[in-house]
């Protein structure tokens, strides 16, 4: 049986103009190919994030769909669809529709999907929240461990690293396995949410999981990879069945005739669709780093963090790097946190390199393998003049 | 019988050669660039596969490039006149256009009007090949050279400029090669541009009158 797993999420095809472009675009060497040859993706290598596709000059890069699965498990009355959107789909559907790019149609896209048929709509924020509490609270354990307090000697070694960008944890896992202990141990909000849709959500609904078929909206190709994962079956079934990229979603919706713009505004169904603030940034390179660093900070020093800029770990540039002083009542003392963001899997063997050798400075490295993070996703709408 | 006699030196030899040279350049591109194009692999194989096509096509794009470069540069002057006299459009020209100088059948014309070294057609011909040629160059080396740095935009822009503007210039040098090689009319100029450079003084007289005159009055 084929799958996106045997058969590879990116594939160039057939009529490829043979411009060599995406060579210089994919991090990992994966496309081969010399200038005026038809170009060839090795699957071990790829980690599916999608850029060459949308940097493709001619559009001959495609993702594996599973959209046909969706409309199937949407046509099938046993089934009960349920479906998250991530952050970054919200601000970047509405450029299939005409809309400025970075306007907010979370609204209206709740409204389109469940126009679509989805019995129940959520969002990806609630588990994005979820992971920067897991990631926050998990780099607190690790700090400890490092400063000898007991009950924390063995919560792994720092700089923990997010795990929450699947190409980048492909990357890691593929190039640099001796790094595996130093990523942190929290599942991503895409997963996070499959695992409750099918084990919490079902208890609470009165369905049985086996009849949940669990959708995702992403603005990445890789989440395609990473929910056939095999271990991703927390709930005895595959937590997250299918995901559909934004593009795809926009598609879905023109060709169900939906007027997207004229849709009136809807909230998500609730139980899981509460989130905050924090898990709204995740989909920005420096997001995931400065919610956990907030979140850590509140735990740590057991007051709220009011006017502290963190500005240094947004912006565009491949790597930064930022300094954090954070109270720790526990300790009765301030800890210096050291935390460095990458964005751009090709930016981050140096520091890997470091980690390895012993003489890194930094206590949490955020990774997220595309430009500027999943904002710039390998799923969203593809506008050529902005790459 | 006319009575004009001998031959006259329409082309010379570093003239000559430039037009070997752009021709044998254009003829690998144009195959080289529609094997690619069309994904053909029989033009691909002659070639030693896409990869060696490639290979060659860009450097007979620097051919193609610095062959009429060094002729500029070499023959300045010659080429001065050359740019002069196709941009000199006379009323004479216009009236060649409209018969389009009798080569069209069902046009008739019994004397085309006298023209310069160069026909209208010629003249249009050679204001086309030389911005086709500027457009081939200007996106080709970017295509090639700077295709890791450039927006995907642009380079897609310069890959759809490139393609239109080589499938237009295969169709005009098609046409000027069928007028030159193959026309009754006018396959007398082959010998002149690919062989010796000398044309009939009569001919010259007939197709290239104003030029013919201005060599006998130079004489």
């Amino acid at each position: 049986m084929s799958t996106v797993l045997t058969q590879g999420i990116i594939n160039v095809t057939s009529d490829c103009r043979a411009c060599d472009h995406c060579t210089s675009i994919c991090p990992t060497g994966a496309i081969s190919g010399l200038l005026g040859q038809r170009h060839k993706i090795d699957h071990n290598l790829c980690i599916n994030c999608g850029q060459c596709l949308i940097n493709c000059p001619f559009g001959r890069i495609e993702d594996a769909s599973m959209v046909d699965l969706v409309k199937k498990a949407l046509a099938d009355p046993s089934k009960f669809v349920i479906v998250q959107e991530a952050p970054a789909v919200r601000v970047a559907l509405g450029e299939e529709f005409g809309l400025e790019p970075g306007t907010n149609v979370k609204n209206k896209m709740y409204a389109a999907l469940r126009r679509l048929g989805f019995k129940k709509v959520y969002d990806t924020e609630f588990t994005a929240d979820l992971t920067i509490m897991e990631e926050g609270t998990e780099l607190i354990g690790r700090v400890y461990g490092a400063l000898g307090v007991k009950g924390y000697e063995n919560k792994g070694p720092l700089p923990q690293f997010t795990s929450c960008c699947p190409a980048w944890i492909k990357y890691a896992e593929d190039k640099y396995p001796k790094i595996i202990p130093y990523l942190s141990t929290a599942k991503s909000p895409q997963q996070m949410f499959g695992a409750i849709s099918k084990t919490y959500l079902p208890t609470k609904l009165n369905v049985n999981p086996a009849n949940i078929y669990s959708v995702s909206v992403m603005p990445c190709t890789a989440k395609k990879a990473e929910c056939n994962r095999p271990e991703f079956i927390s709930s005895g079934y595959q937590d997250v069945d299918a995901v559909i990229t934004t593009r795809e979603l926009a598609a879905l919706i023109k060709e169900k005739g939906i007027d997207f713009n004229k849709l009136p505004a809807e909230e998500a169904d609730k139980f899981i669709g509460a989130s905050t603030g924090a898990a709204t940034i995740f989909g920005v390179s420096g997001g995931v780093m400065e919610a956990a660093l907030r979140t850590a900070y509140e735990i740590l020093s057991g007051s709220t963090l009011d006017e502290v800029d963190l500005k240094a770990v947004r912006g565009l540039q491949s790597v930064r790097e930022a300094s954090v002083e954070i109270p720790v009542k526990a300790l009765g003392k301030a800890l210096p946190v050291n935390v460095a963001i990458v964005t751009g899997t090709k930016h981050v063997d140096k520091l890997i390199e470091d980690v390895l050798a012993g003489r890194s400075k930094y206590h949490f490295i955020e990774v997220m393998n595309c430009p500027g993070g999943c904002i710039n996703g390998g799923g969203q709408p593809i506008r050529r003049e902005m790459h | 019988m006319s009575n004009i006699k001998g031959k006259v030196l329409k082309h010379g030899t570093q003239t000559r050669t430039m037009h070997w040279v752009h021709l044998i350049a254009f003829t690998i591109l144009g195959l080289t660039g529609i094997a690619f194009y069309w994904n053909i692999d029989i033009i691909g194989n002659i070639f030693g596969g896409f990869a060696n096509a490639s290979l060659i096509h860009r450097w007979a794009g620097v051919v193609f490039t610095v062959g009429p470069a060094l002729y500029i540069l070499l023959n300045f002057d010659r080429f001065s006149r050359f740019i002069d006299t196709i941009s000199n459009f006379s009323k004479e020209d216009f009236q060649w256009l409209k018969v389009m100088g009798g080569y069209i059948p069902f046009i008739k014309v019994d004397e085309a009007p006298p023209q310069d070294k160069y026909n209208a057609g010629q003249k249009m011909l050679g204001w086309m090949i030389i911005f086709g040629c500027i457009l081939i160059i200007l996106t080709g080396f970017p295509m090639w050279l700077w295709r890791h740095s450039l927006p995907a935009a642009f380079l897609g822009f310069c890959y759809d400029i490139h393609f239109w503007t080589a499938m237009i210039m295969i169709l005009l040098v098609g046409g000027h090669f069928f007028l030159a090689a193959i026309h009754p009319k006018s396959r007398v100029e082959f010998s002149s541009m690919m062989l010796d450079g000398y044309i009939d003084a009569e001919i010259s007289a007939h197709h290239n009158a104003k030029w013919f005159a201005e060599l006998k009055e130079a004489d």
